[in-house]
């Protein structure tokens, strides 16, 4: 294993006060994990209610081609 | 996944309760070793204690286990990662939860970590779900197992899985960049297959005997 059980005084764990680069890197990609599950849940519900790709990449801060990129050509739950 | 097995269903969640007990934020097959041990009223229990196993023993061989490296060592969980940017993950899912509906929830994990050519964005695991269960292999011979003693759901066999899949190579598409980014999540080497092996070893089990002694455990269950 690469990685070895933060330690006292390992500077990737790092201290409470400071959270080492291991501590912060974790918390980012747990960051992502659920920023990813989220714009997926609005974007099916912007889809759902109707929005065009278009506004839906305004509201997102993306071009309506990369909105359109990731998403177009999922099965979404339409009308349950 | 497990063919409706309450058992399977079972060991797996105590499985999982195993592995948070020690920080590991997967469930690989030796946590379903612990998870069998924690599950005492079943078949695959009762041979692992006649072989002398018991889970106090085997709680200190993972983390024997541990200290050596063959396992990675206590990880945060998300739910305290998340918690240092001021982030309470149980007030997300509520949220996500009552806006959207559990069913849509899910549909949006799996949406966000599926496996796909272009997959930009896509995450190997998101907080919103529980720890992986990096076990495919061993409940798949699990299956097959349950399936040649034709038996409807996969319950003791689940034991003979976990022993075979330490001495068998898993199929080529076991193994793709999407479980190795998944293993790299949560802080095990890309070519792991489970510490069940090593941790029997820890334990002093002969494999052989273990095997043989499971199979006639369940002949007996059988006739």
């Amino acid at each position: 294993m690469s990685e070895a059980a933060p330690q006292q005084g390992d500077p990737g764990g790092g201290g409470d006060r400071q959270p080492g680069p291991q501590v912060g890197l974790a918390a980012v990609a747990a960051l992502r994990g659920l920023v990813e599950v989220l714009e997926a849940l609005q974007v099916e519900n912007a889809r759902a209610k109707g929005w065009s790709w278009q506004r839906i990449a305004a509201r997102l801060g993306v071009t309506k081609q990369a909105v359109h990129h990731k998403y177009a050509g999922r099965r979404f739950l339409f009308g349950r | 996944m497990f063919e409706g097995s309450a058992e399977v269903r079972r060991v797996v969640a105590l499985a999982g309760e195993e592995a948070s007990r020690v920080g590991h934020r997967y469930v690989g097959p030796e946590h379903l070793l612990l998870g069998m041990l924690r599950e005492d009223r079943s078949g695959a229990a009762r041979v692992l204690q006649a072989e002398g196993v018991d889970l106090e023993a085997a709680r200190a061989a993972v983390g024997r286990l541990a200290a050596q490296g063959v396992v990675p060592g206590p990880r945060p969980s998300d739910a305290e990662l998340l918690s240092r940017l001021g982030i309470e993950l149980d007030a997300v899912r509520r949220d996500a939860e009552q806006a959207f509906g559990i069913q849509r929830l899910g549909w949006a994990i799996r949406e966000a970590t599926r496996a796909r050519r272009r997959g930009i964005g896509r995450v190997a695991h998101t907080p919103l779900e529980g720890p992986p269960l990096l076990a495919a292999h061993a409940l798949m011979l699990a299956r097959e197992r349950a399936t040649a003693f034709g038996h409807e759901a996969v319950g003791s066999e689940l034991l003979l899985g976990v022993l075979d899949d330490i001495t068998t190579r898993p199929p080529r598409c076991m193994s793709n960049r999407w479980v190795r980014r998944l293993h790299a999540s949560v802080g095990l080497p890309d070519d792991y297959r489970g510490a069940a092996g090593p941790l029997l070893a820890a334990l002093g089990v002969d494999l052989e005997r273990l095997h043989a002694a499971t199979v006639a455990a369940l002949g007996e269950t059988v006739a």
